[in-house]
């Protein structure tokens, strides 16, 4: 099934007559030139035999090669059309073994884009032999892995700097100072916000069994937890500053926070009941629930709840590090939003091109 | 912090075009006329900084505290490569926006938050070695971009931009990396850039770890930074040797 090389063109049956060779007549055997000559012709490669109609089946023969050396890696043939290409790849696994099949990208171009796994090899085919360019998407982790590990170390992060350990703050001064209530409302509040993630990565998102690179994950778990560990180390400091103006900048950034998590939760039920139902040819509508109703303005609610919660923890902590995170989290979420709209836009075009992307009205 | 050494990676327009030809088009008549007018300005300039070296080294017949007399034109000129960003932002050149940002902002650093805010450390040797090297190569460069945009590169310069790196380049962060480690004891003792807790918006910053810091970030940086320069050299050089036996 799996060869190393190409090979030449099939082999014929060692037949003297195909080979060029000569039939040897027996002299007493009397045949007529007629039944000698469709003799030859059925022996030889002018005339293939007849071949009943219904076991016909077209193989693909599927030629791996290097994306950047073009060197051929290997060839899997016997392909049935029905294959998809991720049957291609669980083949392609059993000759390398070192590359399992998340970890293989396969392009039908150089620089095309990658093949879903779903991809049909007959619609691919232009030929008996297709041609895909492999490349090595390096070591892969799933994506409930993946989120599972960036959630869970700001939750013990914050936990650790909340507990004032001796290692990281002068203990003298950590007795001595009195905690504003602020701090306590600050862990509360950033708890909540991953745990959240954390419960809605285990029982709300479903992942179709994507995959993601391991360099992907360590660097969204260095962004993620070392911001964690900046934003913390202040909010428990011993010589914290509580906001300017007091009971009520607190009261309501917090009552922000929790709105805008609340949202962000019912969004997500949604986009998760709108995806399970089968049906994706509408976009998703507002329920009963007010906090949907958000999708009557933007395309991507889920960001703007997100960018809403940190925008109120920096409020609620007046704390410039949460301000930088909340910052950038902005501009990530707006560029995943924009990314997001301009798909909604191709595909129900009328219901969201009155919206916007992430903010109401203006972007 | 790093890439501030004595070469700057490859800024979209030039040799780089020539050899691999991208789908991108190049930039507008009037945004061509812009970055020529604007690189033979910043030739100009470093040309004016290098003669002012010159002539106060002549002047003096020692090359010790040499960057008073330099002072003003390589502060002007060295915060006019921030354009640069702009150019890379508005697509008018084909590079990194981050990649330009990072390399520009770091020498801009060093003019501006290092040289200029620590007095003390205008009079050190290691000042001179920097600005020498940055001199060269942005002259070299500034050329090297003027004459790729008017399609009339001549290989000297070409020769020069991609070679004279290998030496510039060690010798700016050599530079630079001292002229910061001179820094230090000042910046300690002054406290200069520093917030300290308590304040109303939570937030400490210690500006002597940072100059540490910036220094550690040169020992990943530069590396990666001057072998992409060499693999640049052999590319393009090569291609460039190619073209004259096939003529």
């Amino acid at each position: 099934m799996l060869r190393r090389q190409k090979l030449g063109a099939p082999e014929h049956k060692r037949d003297p007559a195909a080979h060029g060779g000569t039939l040897s007549m027996s002299h007493n055997n009397t045949r007529s030139f007629f039944n000698f000559s469709q003799l030859v012709l059925s022996a030889g490669n002018l005339k293939s035999p007849p071949v009943l109609k219904h076991s016909k089946i077209t193989y693909f023969e599927v030629e791996i090669l290097d994306v950047q050396s073009k060197k051929q890696i290997c060839i899997v043939d016997k392909v049935p059309p029905s294959s998809t290409l991720l049957d291609v790849k669980h083949k392609f696994h059993k000759a390398c073994p070192q590359w399992y099949p998340s970890r293989v990208g396969l392009q039908l171009e150089r620089n095309g884009p990658y093949l879903k796994d779903s991809v049909n090899i007959q619609s691919l085919a232009v030929s008996s032999i297709i041609t895909l360019y492999f490349t090595d998407l390096g070591q892969q982790v799933g994506w409930t892995t993946f989120f599972l590990t960036e959630y869970t170390g700001p939750l013990l992060i914050y936990l650790l700097f909340y507990i004032r350990l001796s290692t990281i703050y002068d203990q003298v001064e950590s007795t001595k100072n009195f905690r504003h209530p602020v701090v306590h409302l600050a862990c509360f509040c950033h708890c909540l916000h991953y745990i959240r993630h954390l419960l809605e990565t285990l029982f709300v998102h479903k992942f179709s069994g994507g995959h993601t690179p391991l360099k992907n994950m360590i660097k969204g778990c260095a962004f993620y937890w070392g911001f964690t560990s900046w934003i913390a180390y202040y909010i428990n400091h011993p010589r914290y500053t509580p906001p300017s103006f007091g009971h009520r900048q607190v009261s309501l950034a917090a009552l922000g926070f929790l709105m805008c998590e609340a949202g962000n939760h019912f969004i997500n039920v949604a986009l998760a009941h709108q995806n399970h139902s089968g049906s994706k040819a509408c976009f998703p509508s507002p329920t009963y629930n007010p906090f949907t109703w958000l999708f009557l303005l933007v395309s991507c609610p889920n960001y703007t709840y997100e960018v809403g919660s940190w925008i109120s923890f920096t409020v609620m902590t007046q704390t410039l590090p949460v301000g930088i995170f909340a910052f950038l989290m902005v501009i990530q979420m707006s560029l995943w939003a924009q990314k997001k709209h301009k798909l909604y836009l191709k595909k129900f075009y009328p219901e969201v091109r009155r919206k916007a992307a992430m903010i109401p009205i203006i972007f | 912090m790093a890439a501030a050494g004595g070469s700057r990676a490859d800024n979209g327009y030039g040799s780089q075009q020539q050899q691999q030809p991208r789908r991108r088009k190049g930039p507008g008549a009037l945004a061509t006329a812009y970055l020529v007018i604007y690189n033979v300005v910043m030739t100009a300039g470093w040309l004016v900084i290098a003669v002012g070296l010159v002539r106060a080294y002549l002047a003096k017949g020692s090359y010790h505290s040499l960057y008073y007399s330099i002072e003003k034109p390589l502060k002007f000129f060295q915060t006019g490569a921030l354009l640069e960003i702009l150019h890379c932002a508005f697509g008018i050149v084909p590079s990194s926006v981050v990649l330009t940002a990072f390399q520009v902002m770091s020498r801009v650093f060093l003019t501006w938050a290092v040289t200029h805010s620590v007095k003390e450390v205008q009079t050190e040797d290691c000042v001179l070695l920097f600005v020498v090297a940055w001199t060269i190569t942005e002259i070299i460069r500034y050329s090297f971009y003027t004459f790729s945009l008017l399609n009339h590169l001549p290989y000297l310069i070409k020769w020069a931009r991609y070679t004279l790196f290998i030496v510039l380049y060690p010798m700016g962060v050599s530079g630079e990396l001292l002229t910061i480690y001179a820094a230090l004891p000042f910046v300690r003792q002054s406290g200069l850039y520093s917030i300290s807790l308590p304040n109303k918006y939570n937030f400490s910053f210690d500006y002597y770890t940072f100059l540490i810091l910036v220094m550690i970030s040169y020992i990943p940086i530069f590396p990666q930074l001057y072998f992409h320069m060499l693999h640049q050299r052999r590319k393009v050089l090569s291609h460039t040797e190619e073209h004259k036996k096939s003529e």
